[in-house]
């Protein structure tokens, strides 16, 4: 009974082929699919010179949103960003309120309601030589 | 019938794996966002062993694009290559408003110092305009010296010292053949010039012709063999109205040195051509003049006065003056308020000099960075007449014979 | 062994005389393959192009250099969208030179012819997709084709480009005409020509009292043979995709430019080599037209074949047709020659 087996080798070799073919086909497919075409997006901004922002002075910028803070021992920044789902944090009276989902924050950014569990970020700031103020949103 | 599906299957196989090694074999692209565009483009794929070309010009901040144009995104060298604007030379006059141009780059207004492109372009170096006027009187084909002819055509309504307008030169219109050869022969290597064909004559025009020192290097520490190779490339033969390309191979700086005046003092072959002659002078100031004559004027005299006058000077008191920005561009020298420098008979800053305090001076060579002193004329133990002090009469005692 | 869905899709048996290479030169079945690749990389392309003037042809070169086998993805579907012109040619062909078309295959034959006009349609709106300095020249003769057509031509130049300079307006109208509209079209005239494949019969065979051959073959030796074609298909398809790829000229900026010398794409060289002799509605539109009205009435106005030649190479009975159709084929072929040598 040789010629049985060979068909089944056969049939075992084609569809091994096949099998692998369509493996490359599909890596192919998911590295083609996995391509940023558009910019990355900036993390670095420039928020001006130094001179604007005056010993304890919080200073509110939208883009990014963000709070640079000038205080006895230098700069820092709070992120607006919440920390729930990523909504743009508002102003409010004892601090921030987020739109989306009612998460506030006190004015240090600590969470004073949910449903945010996290702080609001503290971003990283640094001087140029120029004196200018770059805010680092990584 | 098997057999074939099986051995089929295995060739697709094999197809496929082939795709996979030749895209691993490809060059990881390489993209770069410069900060002025904020569009990414894919050059340093290729061409990440580029040098940096200039430090006013870092690659992180322009990237390739906006000056060089071409096809950002092909990683196919004929494509991304087949838009660039004017081939290896984006400076090319015929594009260089939109390489070199814009507002806020080489095109933007006199009083900040950013008009560089509309004096260059109304400049004798690229006009020619006195040459061709000078041919065609000589050959009977204008009864004058007037210029109404340059390279390219060039407009200029509010001009102060020199003309308004000159047409584009074309030979084919001439009578004389002596005329016509010249148009053919001697008409391409001015900076608006169709350049010559071949990679060694494609930067010498535009900016790159000057300021690029050397591949991909833009500088304003410009060496004399930089001038060297169109004011010293050979002599017309008016007689047969050809170019004779120089066919000595000098050795020494004394004897490759600018070549059609005979006589040279130490100075003006020890220095080199920007260390005396300023920008306005190679540039052009603005206006269309009628020949090199009229633009031209550093004399020995500009940084050595006269028996009885001493060269112009001026001690920098303001941070914006010009003399501080062009230090700052090639810093052979640390210029600080309070200096004082020499300035041309027409207030030019020469800003790599110092007057010093015993009342000698110091130039610093804006290429080759050499500290020389030099006195003035007057105390000396010259006695030329004060009314003759052009440089011909100074080389009468102090050049050197080659 | 239960069928597959896709043994399904097959009858249980056929003659085998409807499944010889020989005979039906598996042109219609490698044109449903070629079509599903096209679709296929279509979608994909689709994922990253941009069908917005000022970044369409950035888009192409994305796909093209930058996305890893977004270069093979185009080539693939470049190079299917060419060879479907031609194996719908041939397949054309052959149904005219075995006299396939008659009763009761008219019909069928009218949505192949069809389906053979959508792939030209759809191959010279995705040419325009590209949207760099190679395209703008094909794109305003060929639509100012279109308004030569008396009364209602400026009617469909608007229904075709939305109106305005081709240049810079057609690009949205072509996008959509061709993923979608003539897309749809040709699916559902594909869909519609391989049922009617079926209702009438099967690929043309003789009627069973005038057959020779009564071997018949399973739909798993059916299968068998439409999987080797494809198989051998889809290698020639990747290893012309990786050794030729589809042109690129670069993006259009500022005004579009018409280049000089610039050529119509392959299939329409014929009407471009005939725009050169005269009035341009007359070359341009009205031959073509009479060209494809003569193909279209080929089962109407011709001798009726035998119904023992159905499925014969060169029949004697359907003669006229076949000389009627070879002199157009070679026409079009020696005006296409004529305009790649000038």
């Amino acid at each position: 009974m040789t010629q049985p087996s060979r068909r089944d080798f056969l049939k075992l070799l084609r569809d091994g082929f096949l099998w692998m073919s369509g493996a490359l086909a599909l890596g192919g497919l998911i590295r083609f699919l996995d391509f940023e075409p558009n910019p990355v997006p900036k993390t670095e901004f420039d928020l001006g010179p130094v001179e604007q922002f005056p010993l304890n002075s919080r200073t509110l910028f939208t883009d990014p949103p963000s709070i640079p803070i000038h205080t006895e021992s230098g700069f820092s920044a709070l992120s607006l960003v919440c920390t729930h789902l990523g909504c743009a944090v508002e102003q409010s009276a004892d601090g921030f309120a987020c739109p989306c989902h009612g998460s506030r924050f006190n004015v240090d950014g600590a969470v004073t309601h949910g449903p945010a569990s996290k702080h609001l970020a503290s971003l990283r700031i640094e001087r140029t030589e120029e004196n200018h103020l770059i805010l680092h949103i990584d | 019938m098997k057999k074939y599906l099986a051995l089929a299957s295995g060739l697709l196989l094999l197809t496929l794996a082939f795709i996979g090694w030749m895209d691993s074999r490809r060059p990881t692209p390489i993209a770069l966002t410069p900060t002025l565009t904020g569009q990414p483009e894919y050059c340093l794929t290729c061409h990440s062993d580029l040098p940096e070309i200039s430090t006013s010009h870092p690659v992180k901040t322009f990237g390739c694009v906006i000056c060089h144009g071409g096809e950002r995104l092909a990683l196919d060298a004929n494509l991304a290559h087949s838009s660039m604007r004017g081939g290896v030379n984006p400076s090319d006059l015929s594009v260089v408003e939109a390489s070199c141009g814009g507002s806020n780059c080489h095109s933007g207004d006199q009083a900040a110092g950013r008009d560089h492109i509309q004096r260059v372009m109304t400049s004798v170096q690229s006009t020619y305009a006195g040459a061709i006027a000078n041919i065609r009187y000589t050959f009977g084909a204008q009864p004058d010296l007037k210029a109404y002819f340059g390279i390219a055509t060039v407009t200029d309504e509010q001009t102060k010292t020199g003309i308004t307008s000159l047409q584009a030169f074309d030979p084919s219109h001439e009578s004389s053949p002596s005329i016509q050869k010249f148009g053919v022969n001697c008409l391409t290597c001015h900076l608006h010039a169709q350049p010559r064909e071949g990679e060694a004559y494609a930067r010498q025009t535009g900016c790159a012709a000057c300021h690029a020192t050397s591949k991909h290097t833009l500088s304003t520490a410009i060496p004399y063999t930089q001038c060297n190779a169109c004011h010293n490339r050979g002599n017309y033969n008016l007689r047969t109205m050809t170019f004779e390309e120089r066919a000595d191979h000098p050795t020494t700086r004394l004897h490759d040195y600018y070549q059609p005046i005979a006589q040279f003092t130490q100075c003006e072959y020890t220095l080199d051509c920007v260390d005396c002659h300023t920008r306005t002078e190679a540039m052009g100031d603005g206006d269309i003049h009628v020949n090199q004559k009229s633009i031209e004027y550093a004399q020995c005299k500009t940084c050595h006065g006269t028996p009885t006058k001493l060269p112009r000077t001026q001690t920098l008191t303001d941070p914006n003056d010009i003399a501080s920005t062009l230090a700052m561009l090639n810093p052979v020298t640390n210029l600080k308020l309070g200096d004082t420098i020499l300035v041309t008979e027409k207030g030019e800053p020469l800003w790599n000099t110092r007057v010093l305090a015993d009342g000698t001076y110091a130039l610093i060579g804006k290429a080759t960075r050499q500290y020389f002193t030099f006195r003035p004329v007057m105390g000396s133990g010259c006695t030329q007449s004060g009314e003759d002090q052009s440089s011909a009469y100074c080389h009468e005692c102090h050049a050197v014979e080659r | 062994m239960r069928p597959s869905f896709f043994h399904h899709l097959h009858p249980p048996t056929i003659p085998a005389a409807q499944a010889r290479w020989r005979y039906t030169l598996g042109a219609g079945g490698t044109a449903v393959f070629l079509m599903l690749v096209l679709g296929l990389t279509g979608i994909l392309e689709a994922f990253y192009y941009s069908p917005n003037p000022q970044e369409a042809a950035l888009s192409v070169q994305t796909i093209t250099y930058l996305v890893p086998f977004g270069g093979l993805v185009r080539n693939l579907h470049y190079w299917s969208a060419q060879l479907l012109i031609l194996v719908a040619g041939i397949h054309l062909l052959r149904v005219v030179f075995t006299a396939a078309y008659s009763r009761p295959r008219r019909f069928n034959y009218l949505l192949g012819l069809g389906l053979f006009i959508l792939a030209l349609l759809l191959d010279f709106t995705g040419y325009i997709l590209r949207w760099d300095e190679g395209i703008c020249y094909p794109l305003v003769t060929g639509t100012n084709l279109l308004k030569t057509i008396p009364l209602i031509g400026n009617f469909i130049y608007r229904i075709a480009i939305g109106g305005g300079e081709a240049c810079t307006t057609a690009l949205l109208r072509f996008y959509i005409w061709h993923i979608f509209g003539l897309t749809l079209l040709a699916v559902i005239l594909s869909v519609w020509h391989a049922f009617r494949v079926r209702r009438d019969g099967g690929i043309a065979v003789p009627p069973p009292h005038l057959r020779t051959d009564t071997a018949r073959i399973s739909r798993n030796e059916l299968v068998r043979r439409e999987v080797l074609a494809i198989l051998i298909v889809s290698i020639l398809l990747i290893l012309l995709a990786s050794f030729f790829p589809a042109p690129i000229a670069p993006a259009m900026t500022g005004k579009p430019v018409m280049t000089e010398n610039a050529r119509a794409p392959w299939f329409f060289l014929w009407v471009q080599q005939m725009l050169k002799w005269g009035d341009p509605f007359a070359f341009g539109v009205l031959i073509p037209l009479i060209l494809l009205a003569i193909l279209a009435l080929v089962p109407y106005i011709f001798p009726q074949p035998a119904d023992s030649d159905i499925g014969r190479w060169f029949p004697k009975s359907n003669r006229v047709a076949q000389i009627v159709v070879i002199v157009i084929t070679l026409t079009v072929i020696a005006l296409t020659l004529l305009a790649l040598v000038s």
